[in-house]
């Protein structure tokens, strides 16, 4: 007998309406698992619902219905504090937008999401900067402000944010829509590494060749899932519950 | 706290120019505030203490209560009843404290009473050589008078021990020896009414900063005061010093319980004066509020649109795990930091001026040696409700904003970057 692997992200018929007077109905119950170590790529068109649900995911949005579950912890019931912290130690972040904060250096902006946990203390959290930019080849830019960088050097940054404080998951929404080809595909090296370091991963694009590249691939259409494509290495997955 | 603190501070530094008009503002108020407070209380004070100094904190008068004046009862007599007295005249009044020495050693045994002097006091002409003037002659104990207002400080030029010693000695304003022309050891005629004309001798001359007093006062020992109003051996009014200037409408009331004369305190003698404080007091307090509410809305208006300007931050704030108080915290501590600021700014800027203004002769002239200078009111209380008030603002104004940014959901500001 196997035992059940606790997925790090599952979503559980998720539905999610936008709009105040008139509902438009984004997701349509979507059932997803995401195994622990899994890089996982959502694609689809414009408007498909894959950031809605990446957010969903990483508990910055809510439901309509359904339920989503981060390391087999439900999330519904947390209310905004806890939501917080949860995000802040298991989950990291990567924007299409570097959303670096101008007022501060590339190492205090990495540093930031960590100054706020009591169980990290400042010169930790900056020695883990420092290592999170050395990591990914830029850690002599850490005194420099994000307007003193170029873009793939920006996103880099908010890539040494997203992992500094070593969560088990990250979550990338569109992290390369923004860049040129050689930055896109030096983030996407980034992503295949940490996957192989054992970081779950669900990554939004538009751009198939960057897909192609996580071990599964989930397409949307009109808030549906149409289609998943296992690719190597793709972890067996059994839904909680 | 230290993230919001930290994050705090580097927003606000990136900032300078829009914060510091935000400092500015508060700055404005607390300057404000202090020099106002500092300059019109200064001049309360020193007019409340030149007041208690020279004024009596409670007088006696020979006017009797609480039964007919005896010339009503003379044209009246029987059974018949006043209900209204028209066009009494001063002679128709009791003219004297009866058994004055037995009333102030009573009123001198009373609780709270430091000092009790009996006096003589009416109108007189002094003259020297062309000049004649109106003044106001009062006969007093010199040394009992001293314990009541003490005059003695008050000299400016010879000795007030030489009015007790001198059977002819007078104590004049220095002002009315200068519009006289005489100084000490020189005469001076005094005549009261239609009566005789004395010849006294200048034996000091006093300086209260008080003009009417300067200009007009006569001071002679109380048998001469009586024998030149014509008034022998008659004392109409009793002066007390107490413990406490602040119980005197009560100690007014005591007395007229006990001998019934009509008694007054030095706040009903200076009531109208008082009550021009007040509305000073209140047009100030509106001015200052209004000067700090000012600085508020100008925290209140950058802070709101800081707030719309970082909206894309405070999301990212939250998404990596910043709650809606942390972010609350952020910018009540960026209000907070623009207020301490600026009003520790104002308080020093508040300070120089108040030392400044302390140097400046005041334009009420010169005294008898000295110029006079304003009086300021500088106190830590001052400084502190100077603070407390513009933080309480500074708290208040950016709370708005500060409410604002925690309610950003950072989901909603991220599809509109998408």
């Amino acid at each position: 007998m196997t035992a059940a692997i606790v997925p790090a992200l599952e979503a559980r018929g998720l539905v999610r309406d936008l709009g105040e007077e008139v509902k438009t109905r984004i997701l349509h119950g979507i059932d997803l698992a995401i195994a622990p170590g899994e890089f996982v790529s959502v694609t689809g068109a414009s408007g498909s619902g894959k950031s809605t649900l990446l957010y969903l995911l990483g508990a910055l949005d809510r439901p309509t219905e359904g339920e989503v579950l981060i390391e087999g912890q439900p999330t519904a019931a947390l209310d905004d504090r806890a939501r917080g912290a949860l995000r802040a130690e298991r989950l990291g972040f990567v924007f299409q937008f570097h959303f670096l904060l101008p007022e501060f250096t590339s190492v205090e902006n990495v540093a930031i999401p960590m100054l706020r946990r009591k169980d990290i203390a400042p010169a930790e959290a900056q020695r883990r900067a420092v290592a999170a930019l050395t990591s990914l080849g830029i850690g002599e830019l850490a005194d420099r402000r994000p307007t003193q960088l170029s873009g793939g050097q920006q996103q880099r940054v908010s890539i040494a944010r997203a992992i500094a404080h070593q969560p088990r998951i990250l979550l990338a929404d569109e992290p390369t829509g923004n860049l040129d080809t050689t930055s896109g595909a030096a983030v996407l090296d980034i992503f295949e590494r940490l996957a192989r370091d054992g970081m779950t991963i669900a990554m939004v694009t538009h751009e198939p060749s960057y897909a192609a590249r996580a071990q599964r691939e989930v397409r949307l259409r009109d808030g549906r899932i149409v289609d998943v494509i296992a690719r190597a290495g793709a972890a067996a997955v059994v839904p909680a519950g | 706290m230290r993230a919001e603190l930290f994050i705090a501070w580097r927003q606000l530094w990136h900032r300078k120019l829009l914060n510091g008009i935000a400092v500015l503002g508060v700055t404005l108020g607390v300057l404000t505030l202090i020099a106002i407070t500092g300059i019109m209380r200064g001049f309360q004070t020193k007019f409340l203490d030149t007041v208690l100094q020279i004024s009596p904190h409670v007088v006696m008068f020979d006017t009797s209560l609480g039964q007919p004046a005896p010339v009503v009862d003379q044209l009246l007599g029987g059974d018949r009843r006043a209900t209204r007295i028209v066009r009494q005249t001063s002679t128709d009044r009791q003219r004297r404290i009866a058994r004055p020495g037995e009333t102030v050693a009573a009123i001198r045994a009373l609780p709270g009473v430091i000092a009790a002097a009996p006096l003589v006091v009416g109108s007189a002409v002094a003259s020297a050589g062309s000049k004649t003037l109106p003044v106001e002659l009062r006969g007093i104990d010199p040394a009992v008078q001293d314990a009541v207002t003490p005059l003695r400080r008050f000299v400016v030029a010879g000795g007030f021990a030489e009015l007790g010693g001198a059977v002819d000695g007078a104590m004049i304003g220095y002002q009315l020896a200068a519009q006289l022309g005489v100084g000490v050891g020189d005469s001076l005629g005094c005549v009261a009414g239609q009566g005789e004309r004395f010849n006294l001798r200048v034996v000091a001359l006093f300086d209260t900063g008080v003009a009417g007093l300067d200009k007009g006062r006569v001071y002679v020992p109380t048998r001469l005061a009586q024998t030149i109003l014509g008034r022998p051996d008659v004392i109409d009014r009793i002066e007390l010093r107490l413990v406490d200037p602040d119980r005197a409408p009560g100690t007014s009331a005591q007395l007229e319980a006990l001998f019934g004369y009509d008694a007054e305190s030095w706040q009903e003698t200076n009531a109208s004066m008082l009550g021009v404080f007040d509305q000073q007091n209140l047009i100030t307090g509106l001015i200052i509020g209004a000067v700090l509410v000012v600085g508020g809305f100008g925290i209140l208006s950058i802070q709101i649109m800081i707030v719309l300007e970082k909206r894309r931050d405070i999301a990212l704030l939250k998404s990596v795990g910043y709650s809606s108080r942390s972010v609350l915290a952020v910018f009540l501590l960026e209000g907070g930091v623009v207020a301490v600021v600026g009003a520790a700014i104002g308080a020093g800027l508040g300070h120089l001026v108040l030392t400044a203004m302390r140097s400046l002769e005041s334009a009420s002239g010169m005294g008898y040696s000295k110029p006079s200078t304003f009086a300021i009111y500088e106190r830590p209380s001052v400084y502190l409700m100077a603070f407390g008030f513009a933080v309480g603002v500074g708290l208040l104004a950016s709370l708005i904003p500060a409410w604002r940014a925690s309610r950003v959901e950072p989901v909603d500001v991220l599809r509109g970057a998408s």
